[in-house]
């Protein structure tokens, strides 16, 4: 441990840590632009520039190193000259056209004019003209006009994806971002340049003009498009008194921020598949219970009881083996644990099964090839994944229960689907209107995980909760609030889903069942 | 005349060949060192010298070789500077014509010094017959032994390498160099880390400039003392001063550090050319603070000059006259930085386009009042607050002439 003063007072940083970072430790923001958490200093932007006792010339906070005994000052009036000089130099040469730009509201350098430059433009000569549309791939937009050249989106192609599909071409105030002949760029991240832009440089067609950022609120969430969990911020409209949006989300941002050393080991990326497949949030909701035989929406009593009687008939016919399950990796650790409870446990049912996964190509940073959330979950707590055996399933079933959660793809189900009607009574937990909805005598709305409080086991075996952000469409309640339900309704075990009225209460249960949980 | 050093036999016919130069007693040094020295002599000869940089910083050779660490296991590296960028500086290509041999000759007794096997020379691509000159001096060097495996059978291997550089002023900066020689845009490099621990392609790398190695078979040979002698104490041996502009004799002149600017001027130059009056001179390249007629009276040394606020910087002395209007100095020197900026940092990417506007605008006729003191702020607000040298080369010479010149530059905005 070293210990320096910043603005005289003392703090103890680690050695080898830089300047910038020891001073965010003491709650001093310095402000940058180039620099970025994931990447080694740049030193290209010179926001950062701070006094150092002893130091002819101001220096990088981002690069310099903390010495024994270091006297940094960040608020002299040296310090705010410089910072200000930077900010003249890219205001001159920047279009401040804030009023259309996407980014207006959440742009460091809207941000930092307001702290540290408030001055009045006397630039009084012609700006430079570049393009202000380049298409560079994957739907991005470069303004090369509103770009401040602080090479970030550069260096995320060169350093992390690795694929360097973007570079700097000319030179001095002509210096300006571009992809090389028509190479556009092509991978699987490209969408975190425009969360990487400090400005308004880079941006995506999938949210450009849609709506201002400012009208949007944020949620934490974990993506649930595939096994790595990356945790991510759902950006959602709330919606005006007077007038109806579209749509509820509009975008998908990474959760892990610069600003957030906790959650370093995680990268500071998701994916494109993870962000830019939100759409299904919003798309074919399945609102209301549909009980086939009343030919109108049922009220949730109703559809308690039905299906709590239909068990509870096998049970006193001892004829449960004629019931058959299928569940889904989508469903978070507590609903699989109250499945499990339920059906292996307290009905000792044989026929669970799982629908097929998701799958997908993987890649060598986040991607992975199960496109579900929760398998290890799964299997932690105590599920086999197994394949549909659809002779066993169908074997002399009265009663299947099926949970379809994938709001991709058509899986398994279409598999089913001819054989359903040998089956007497089907029920169907989903959060989507689809077509095969009818051919199920109860069809239960559920949530998707935007909607829902639990946790998912990723990949990595870290468990990951998070709570509801969206609120619920019409009738639609999330899985775990169902099963806890039934389980009081079969009277099997009642006492054990007394008290289950929030997600963590399931998870409790489950860390004194299972040391996985622990 | 004093005496000359490194160009004294350059009026000797094809003393480029290695037979002409060795004739004149080339590679008799070398063989000495080599076989009778350790790598140690070398680098406390050259330090006891005072050999300063002749590229334009000034800073110690021998000294900055010190800073390689020694027991690596890294590859060293030695880049030869022979980008010769700065506007007015001319004297490396005058080596380089003449007398290749003296060059490589001090690149191998460099990279014997510090234990270097691999040289390559970054030689800018205008220098299109210099580069050839020296790829075949090298094969003549290769050929008798003096470079490439085992040389003079003393067990020592170097590899020496021409390598062309695209025309960029930045690619002298000796980061943007490296970053060039590696393939990639001549960017500079933050620092630290220096070059002389994390260099070319990560390893350690000594950076000299062409003259500066050049001096050195002269060290070897005479010793330091001489070559003290034929300078200053703390800044030794000779210099070779690029005069351009507006006098009767330009050209290159080898003269003993500490020679007076005033006596390079109007003895060895022949004086302002149609006997017009001097107006000012810019002593050491564009970068450096330019000097009026009275201040010209000092010694040719990096010291000295610092204490003018200006810098020896490259040698290359250019002197105006009074009819060079000041405005068009100004003018060029602000669409030289503008142009050269390499557009990485902020301050220098912008303040020097800046800048450049606004002077075009007053050579325009539309020049304001707040107009200079606008530049001024903007130069200072380039000034030392850039990633790399090239912000201060270029703030210093504005500000210096805005300062000097001011009420001229005043009588061409109107109102």
């Amino acid at each position: 441990m070293v210990e320096i003063f910043i603005n005289d007072s003392a703090i103890k940083v680690k050695e080898g840590t830089t300047v910038l970072k020891a001073a965010e430790k003491a709650g001093i923001h310095i402000p940058h632009i180039c620099f970025h958490d994931a990447f080694p200093p740049e030193g290209s932007c010179r926001m950062c520039l701070v006094e150092i006792e002893g130091h002819p010339c101001l220096e990088l906070a981002c690069s310099t190193q903390v010495r024994e005994g270091m006297k940094v000052y960040t608020e002299t009036e040296n310090v705010r000259d410089a910072r200000k000089g930077v900010l003249e130099f890219i205001l001159a040469e920047h279009p401040m056209d804030c009023p259309i730009c996407d980014k207006a509201g959440e742009c460091t350098l809207q941000d930092y004019y307001e702290q540290y430059g408030l001055f009045e433009s006397d630039f009084l000569e012609e700006k430079e003209r570049k393009d202000k549309k380049v298409d560079i791939g994957k739907g991005l937009i470069l303004d090369r006009e509103r770009c401040v050249l602080c090479t970030r989106c550069v260096r995320f192609l060169r350093d992390i994806t690795k694929t360097g599909e973007l570079g700097v071409f000319e030179r001095g105030v002509r210096s300006e971002i571009g992809i090389f002949g028509d190479q556009y760029i092509d991978n699987n991240y490209a969408g975190n340049l425009v969360e990487l832009c400090p400005v308004g440089a880079i941006t995506d067609k999938d949210f450009r003009f849609k709506t201002r950022n400012w009208f949007l609120k944020k949620g934490a969430s974990v993506c649930p498009l595939c096994s790595r969990g990356c945790q991510i911020f759902i950006e959602y409209h709330p919606g005006f008194a007077r007038f109806k949006v579209p749509k509820r989300v509009y975008r998908i941002s990474s959760r892990v921020t610069s600003r957030d050393q906790s959650q370093k080991e995680k990268g500071y990326w998701i994916c494109d598949i993870g962000r830019y497949g939100y759409s299904y949030m919003d798309k074919d909701r399945a609102e209301n219970i549909i009980l086939k035989q009343k030919n109108r929406p049922a009220e949730r009593g109703e559809a308690e009881a039905f299906l709590g009687e239909k068990i509870k008939k096998l049970i006193y016919r001892n004829k449960l083996q004629r019931m058959g399950v299928v569940l889904n990796t989508w469903l978070t650790n507590e609903e699989l644990f109250l499945a499990r409870k339920i059906f292996t446990l307290d009905l000792e049912l044989e026929k669970v099964f799982f629908t097929e996964l998701d799958t997908g190509e993987k890649d060598d940073l986040l991607l992975t090839a199960d496109r579900t959330p929760n398998k290890k979950g799964a299997e932690e707590i105590g599920f086999e994944i197994n394949q549909i055996e659809k002779q066993k399933l169908f074997d002399e079933t009265e009663l299947l229960i099926v949970f379809w959660s994938s709001p991709f793809g058509l899986g398994s189900i279409t598999e089913l689907l001819p054989e359903l009607s040998k089956v007497r009574t089907k029920i169907l937990f989903t959060p989507f209107k689809r077509k095969w909805n009818d051919a199920f005598d109860l069809v239960i709305p559920t949530l998707v995980p935007a909607e829902k409080g639990g946790s998912f086991t990723n990949i990595d075996g870290k468990v990951q909760h998070f709570d509801p952000v969206l609120s619920p469409p019409g009738e639609a309640r999330a899985e775990w609030e169902w099963l806890v339900s039934l389980g009081k309704e079969i009277e099997v075990d009642f006492n054990s889903y007394v008290g289950m009225k929030f997600p963590y209460d399931v998870y409790k249960k489950m860390k004194d069942k299972i040391e996985f949980f622990r | 005349m004093p005496e000359k050093i490194l160009t004294k036999d350059f009026d000797v016919k094809h003393l480029f060949k290695i037979d002409e130069y060795m004739k004149k007693g080339g590679y008799k040094t070398l063989t000495r060192v080599l076989k009778e020295l350790k790598p140690e002599d070398v680098m406390s000869e050259v330090k006891a010298a005072h050999l300063r940089g002749r590229g334009g910083a000034g800073f110690p050779a021998g000294v900055k070789w010190g800073f390689v660490p020694k027991d690596v296991d890294k590859p060293k590296y030695l880049c030869v500077n022979a980008d010769e960028g700065e506007p007015g500086t001319f004297k490396d290509r005058y080596i380089m014509t003449h007398n290749p041999h003296l060059l490589l000759e001090g690149i191998v007794m460099t990279c014997f010094a510090v234990g270097i096997h691999t040289a390559y020379i970054y030689i800018r691509g205008e220098y299109e017959n210099m580069a050839v000159r020296l790829e075949n001096a090298i094969s003549e060097a290769e050929a008798k032994g003096f470079i490439g495996k085992n040389i003079l059978k003393t067990g020592f291997d170097l590899n020496v390498t021409v390598h062309r550089g695209a025309g960029a002023y930045i690619c002298g900066e000796e980061t943007a160099l490296l970053e060039s020689l590696e393939g990639k845009r001549g960017n500079p490099r933050l620092k630290p880390p220096f070059p002389a621990a994390v260099g070319l392609f990560q390893n350690p790398t000594v950076i000299n400039n062409v003259e500066t190695l050049s001096n050195v078979p002269c060290i070897m040979e005479k010793g330091a003392d001489w070559f003290v002698k034929q300078g200053l104490s703390e800044d030794g041996g000779t210099r070779l001063f690029g005069v351009s502009g507006k006098v009767k004799k330009p050209g290159v002149y080898e003269l003993p550090v500490g020679t007076s600017l005033k006596e390079l001027v109007y003895t060895y130059a022949g004086g302002i050319k149609s006997g017009k009056k001097l107006k000012a001179v810019i002593p050491g390249g564009m970068s450096s603070p330019i000097l009026k007629p009275d201040e010209i009276d000092i010694s040719m040394d990096c010291a000295s000059l610092m204490k003018a606020d200006s810098m020896l910087g490259s040698g290359a002395v250019i002197v105006l006259d009074e009819d060079v209007p000041i405005i068009d100095v100004l003018r060029k020197v602000t669409q030289f930085y503008s142009h050269e900026s390499c557009g990485q940092c902020t301050p220098c990417r912008i303040g020097n386009s800046w800048i450049n506007k606004i002077v075009k605008r007053i050579y325009r006729g539309e020049g304001k009042k707040e107009d200079l003191d606008k530049i001024e702020k903007l130069a200072s607000n380039i000034l030392g607050r850039t990633l790399c040298p090239l912000g201060d080369a270029a703030a210093m010479p504005i500000l210096s002439i805005v300062k000097k010149f001011r009420k001229e530059l005043e009588s061409f905005i109107k109102g």
